[in-house]
């Protein structure tokens, strides 16, 4: 009020606060009144208690009734609900524009959702590998140490380390903050009353090992559990599988193989599945007489440390080189009649190394690794295809609406006409591709549930969307949604709102060649994705198939492979004695050493006479005299070992490969060998044989040199079989076990099926690049029909006019297909050295295996020349059918 | 119109917009409610009542004329509707029943 002394006023922002608070009508009272009271204040208790009341009574007008009477103040003038209405608008019209294109809004929706679909599932999978070992507290500080080593060229890499080594590094180097070992040893059989089962995840730990891994305990207490001789730690599985209901601890369970009893003092929960070893029975390692040896000159102790926070790994492995030199050496002079320094000149090196718990899963290559392994390599890969596929998709999404945006360009220079800015309508394209890209989420989630049963399958894998992961996966997935909508809407949304009304408005658009050139290069770079992982797929199937059919030096069909057998004992050559009298049978060996399986610790270094000083590497095979015959191995030279050669006990046979190694041509046989053991012992061997060349191990592998001794190895039992009644045999084969030993399980697998197990990994990747080329296909099919199906409307009067002047189906046909394969072409030509590039790696893996041939190529071109050419002329037909009357009527 | 139910505050501010008879606007029903049950009322609590009150049917209001003490603002008048005056003498009669329903001397016990 002017007369008044201005600065005698309520707080304006509370007056404020009323105007847009309070509905219109209410507002002139209440403001008088709360300024009438304002007044009073003044006079009676000051202007600034007065403005504080002010604003406490202004506040105090948030309540219901307000509140509720809030959203009745809309009016035309209110730019903020106009706001609102336009933002209803855009929804109304984004549906209706779903809805009046119904082909091509599926099209882009159910794209898009295989698209995410696919990613989502790949995300799972990464997830799931990359959690591995995650779940110990300590999993950032704890690494195992490793085994490197070079012998005469030969590379040594084990998981395992030697006894003592725990032991040493934590008491040399005060970084080491625990040191705790796991040993394997063998399948025991465990007893408790009358239940007898073999429990292949048993080990020996140190007493400390639960302060290194976090494995939670059910009942009893993990510091001590361990402390004392013959006890042991049980997960709940066993606990519930031997006492049932019964409380475990203080029971013992019998270990018939070691003589021995062990008291449960513990109980753990299940190993997580995620974890890079799976031991249900651990036993206390005090139990175990080997677990205080230092010997240098074995390994077999899975040792873990645990390092300061923050305290980089290398750091210690930079320092434990001295460790080798220090408490090798004499282990070195003893055997190799050399001290370290010597053995260095050669060449050769041995050495502790590294590797932090959370690498041990998927970038450990080492022999005797526990449990299996992922292969980092194929998670890049899958991870590429996942991106990939979000890729095309999302491309697709782009052309489709790219290629719709001429229909709607009349409403576009409507919108500017009437005074939409070029802001309002990118925002507006931007929402309609938003909500598309969320209707796609909705179905990819759907896709998800439905198609992980079938990826589980299809891939081994036991993935599950549990609720929690999905719980946490949300936000980010709606961040997800709101990205590649906004991506996928980008590119429209300022190519359509740069329209210029005018020209839109007067018919004389030309919806531009750029946007033309930029569509047909992504359905390039589509084609491109899909052709190389078309190529990628069926080169795998080749190396696969190359794999099955190799020659691997060997017989595949027919040989049977009873495991376990050692559990016979005594009775394991009556065994051998019944089953040879089958007709069915023609040969039975008695060796544990298999190609194809898992490799034991048999290496073996020999030196020949001739040339004392040269040593080799090698495996060693212990086999009897009907190994070679029964695994159909050939000889080059010489003859297999024979029962009637007393002297075949210090005899050798080598295999070609080791020949060559030792420098000997046709001379071979009759040379001796001289190998020593660990405790210094010379053995000498006389060479009576050379095996041809075979492949004991995979195909990545090159062929080493390899021994075969005569020796017995029990253990497993390897038949060479008549394949014609296979069924009957094993029947009969288990009476007769059952008969010996009722116990045990009969046990038995064929020499084809082991090897296919070695390829697992690449049988894995061969499927998924099979269903990823499949699924990248088809959505890429997708955008082609999409952008077909324009292309034909777009031109349904020049089609018209065409026919009128006399055009045959087959010439319209051709036009409108013309453009689409060139493109096609052209993705066949970018993607075919890609392809070439990718592959050529990948099979650098492998020492034997396949070379790529042009005609893969041209193969995979024509195909997919074909499924466009198809899904063009789906539409392409249609259109050149249609009559030309329909489309020149309005003319 | 179906039969609104009158709250207890309703109430109270129902009764002081009829004693005040030409004089009840926002202020003063704020002031006399104060007065008469000596509570400490919001102004807002005040103006939602009366609000309230108008749309169920008991008041109707009228703006005045503009005042220099309100900013110029005019003063919105509240008179008791037919529909409110029923209203009170209803709860009148409903509450002289009740009391003529308590046995003598009950009151008395309770030394009032």
């Amino acid at each position: 009020m002017n007369d008044r002394q201005p600065d005698i006023s309520p707080p304006r922002w509370a007056a404020r606060f009323l105007e847009w608070f309070l509905p219109d009508e209410l507002l002139e009272d209440v403001q008088g009144d709360l300024q009438e009271v304002f007044y009073k204040q003044v006079k009676a208790e000051g202007i600034k208690k007065a403005r504080r009341e002010y604003w406490l009574s202004t506040l105090q007008y948030i309540r219901p009734y307000f509140l509720g009477r809030r959203q009745k103040k809309k009016s035309v003038h209110d730019a903020k609900s106009l706001y609102f209405d336009m933002f209803y608008n855009y929804f109304i019209i984004a549906f209706r524009n779903i809805k009046r294109n119904k082909a091509l809004s599926a099209i882009n929706i159910f794209g898009l959702a295989t698209g995410i679909a696919t990613c989502l599932i790949i995300m799972l999978f990464v997830q799931h590998e990359l959690g591995y070992d995650r779940f110990h507290e300590k999993a950032d500080r704890i690494v195992r140490v490793i085994f490197k080593g070079s012998i005469q060229g030969e590379k040594l890499n084990e998981a395992h380390v030697m006894p003592p080594v725990a032991q040493t590094l934590l008491a040399d180097y005060p970084e080491v903050q625990e040191a705790t070992r796991l040993r394997q040893y063998g399948i025991p059989r465990v007893t408790y009353k009358d239940k007898s089962f073999k429990e292949d995840a048993f080990a020996f730990a140190d007493a400390n090992f639960f302060q290194v891994f976090t494995l939670p305990f059910l009942q009893g207490d993990p510091k001590t559990a361990l402390l004392e001789p013959n006890t042991i730690v049980i997960s709940q599985a066993i606990a519930r599988k031997f006492f049932g209901n019964e409380d475990p601890i203080g029971k013992v369970l019998t270990f018939k193989d070691f003589n021995t009893s062990c008291k449960v003092t513990g109980v753990m929960v299940n190993m997580p599945y995620n974890s890079h070893f799976h031991i249900d029975i651990l036993a206390s390692m005090a139990s175990l007489p080997d677990a205080k040896s230092s010997s240098w000159g074995t390994s077999n102790f899975y040792t873990y440390l645990v390092l300061p926070e923050g305290y980089h790994y290398k750091n210690l492995e930079a320092k434990l080189p001295g460790v080798v030199e220090k408490y090798m050496s004499p282990q070195l002079q003893q055997s190799f009649g050399m001290n370290y320094a010597e053995f260095q000149q050669k060449g050769n090196y041995l050495g502790l190394f590294l590797q932090p718990l959370t690498d041990i899963y998927l970038h450990s290559d080492f022999m005797y690794d526990l449990g299996p392994r992922g292969n980092i390599e194929n998670l890049y890969i899958f991870s590429a295809i996942a991106l990939f596929m979000l890729l095309i998709a999302c491309i697709n999404f782009m052309n489709l609406s790219t290629a719709g945006a001429s229909k709607r360009a009349r409403e576009v220079g409507i919108r500017k006409v009437l005074g939409s800015v070029k802001g309002q309508l990118v925002g507006q394209f931007l929402l309609e591709s938003i909500l598309l890209t969320a209707l796609s989420l909705l179905l990819a989630g759907a896709m998800v549930i439905l198609a992980l049963p079938f990826f589980n399958s299809i891939t081994g894998q036991s993935l599950a969307l549990d609720m929690g992961f999905v719980l946490k996966l949300l936000p980010a997935l709606l961040l997800f949604g709101l990205l590649v909508g906004m991506l996928a809407g980008f590119y429209p949304a300022f190519f359509l709102s740069s329209f210029k009304p005018i020209s839109v408005l007067k018919g004389t658009l030309t919806v531009g060649r750029k946007s033309i050139s930029i569509r047909s290069s992504l359905v390039v770079f589509q084609f491109c994705i899909s052709i190389t992982l078309m190529v990628g797929t069926l080169v795998v199937y080749q190396q696969l198939n190359y794999m099955h059919t190799k020659d691997l030096g060997y017989n595949k069909e027919g040989v049977l492979v009873l495991g376990e057998t050692w559990v016979l004992g005594a009775k394991e050559d009556v065994f051998r004695k019944q089953i040879m009298q089958d007709p069915r049978v023609i040969q039975v060996s008695l060796s544990g050493y298999l190609p194809a399986g898992p490799s034991y610790n048999n290496n073996f270094t020999v030196s020949p006479d001739s040339n004392p000083s040269q040593l080799l590497k090698t495996l060693k095979y212990d086999v009897d005299d009907q190994y070679i015959p029964v695994m159909g191995m050939q000889m080059a030279a010489g003859r297999n070992f024979s029962p009637e050669f007393a002297t075949d006990s210090s005899s050798i046979i080598l295999n070609e490969t080791a020949v060559r190694a030792l420098g000997w041509q046709q001379n071979a046989l009759g040379q001796s060998i001289t190998r020593s053991d660990n405790d210094g012992k010379k053995m000498s061997y006389r060479v009576i044989g050379v095996v041809k060349d075979f492949h004991f191990r995979s195909l990545h592998e090159r062929i080493s040199p390899l021994v075969m001794v005569l020796s017995r190895s029990s253990g497993t039992m390897i038949a060479k079989v008549k394949t014609d009644d296979v069924k009957g045999l094993l029947a009969s084969l288990k009476t007769q076990w059952t008969a010996l030993t009722p116990d045990e399980p009969f046990m038995y697998s064929f020499m084809d099926e082991r090897i296919e197990n070695t390829y697992v990994s690449e049988q894995k990747i061969g499927r998924f690049l099979g269903v990823f080329a499949g699924l990248t296909i088809v959505v890429a099919c997708l955008g082609l029909f999409g952008l077909a199906t324009f292309t034909a409307e777009q031109r349904t009067k020049e089609m018209g006019i065409r026919k009128v002047l006399g055009a045959s189906a087959g010439n319209i046909v051709a036009l409108l297909s013309k453009d689409f394969l060139k493109l096609v072409i052209m993705a066949n030509l970018i993607a075919w050295p890609l392809a070439w590039w990718i592959m050529d790696i990948w099979l650098q893996d492998f020492e034997y295996g396949i070379s790529l041939s042009p005609w893969t190529f041209a193969w995979v071109g024509l195909a997919a020349l074909l499924i466009a050419l198809l899904t063009i002329s789906v539409k392409a037909i249609k259109a050149a059918l249609a009559n030309p009357v329909n489309s020149l009527r309005n003319e | 119109m179906r039969r609104a139910f009158l709250g207890e505050f309703e109430e109270i501010v129902l009764l002081v917009v009829a004693s005040c008879h030409l004089e009840a606007y926002g202020v003063n029903v704020w002031e006399q409610v104060q007065e008469q049950t000596g509570r400490k009322i919001t102004m807002s609590a005040v103006h939602a009542t009366l609000y309230r009150l108008e749309e169920k049917g008991f008041l109707n209001s009228h703006m005045g004329g503009s005042t220099q003490e309100r900013g110029g603002r005019r003063k919105r008048f509240f008179k008791l509707t037919p529909a409110g005056a029923h209203a009170l003498q209803e709860i009148q009669a409903i509450r002289s029943k009740l009391w003529q329903g308590i046995p003598q001397g009950v009151i008395q016990l309770f030394g009032i």
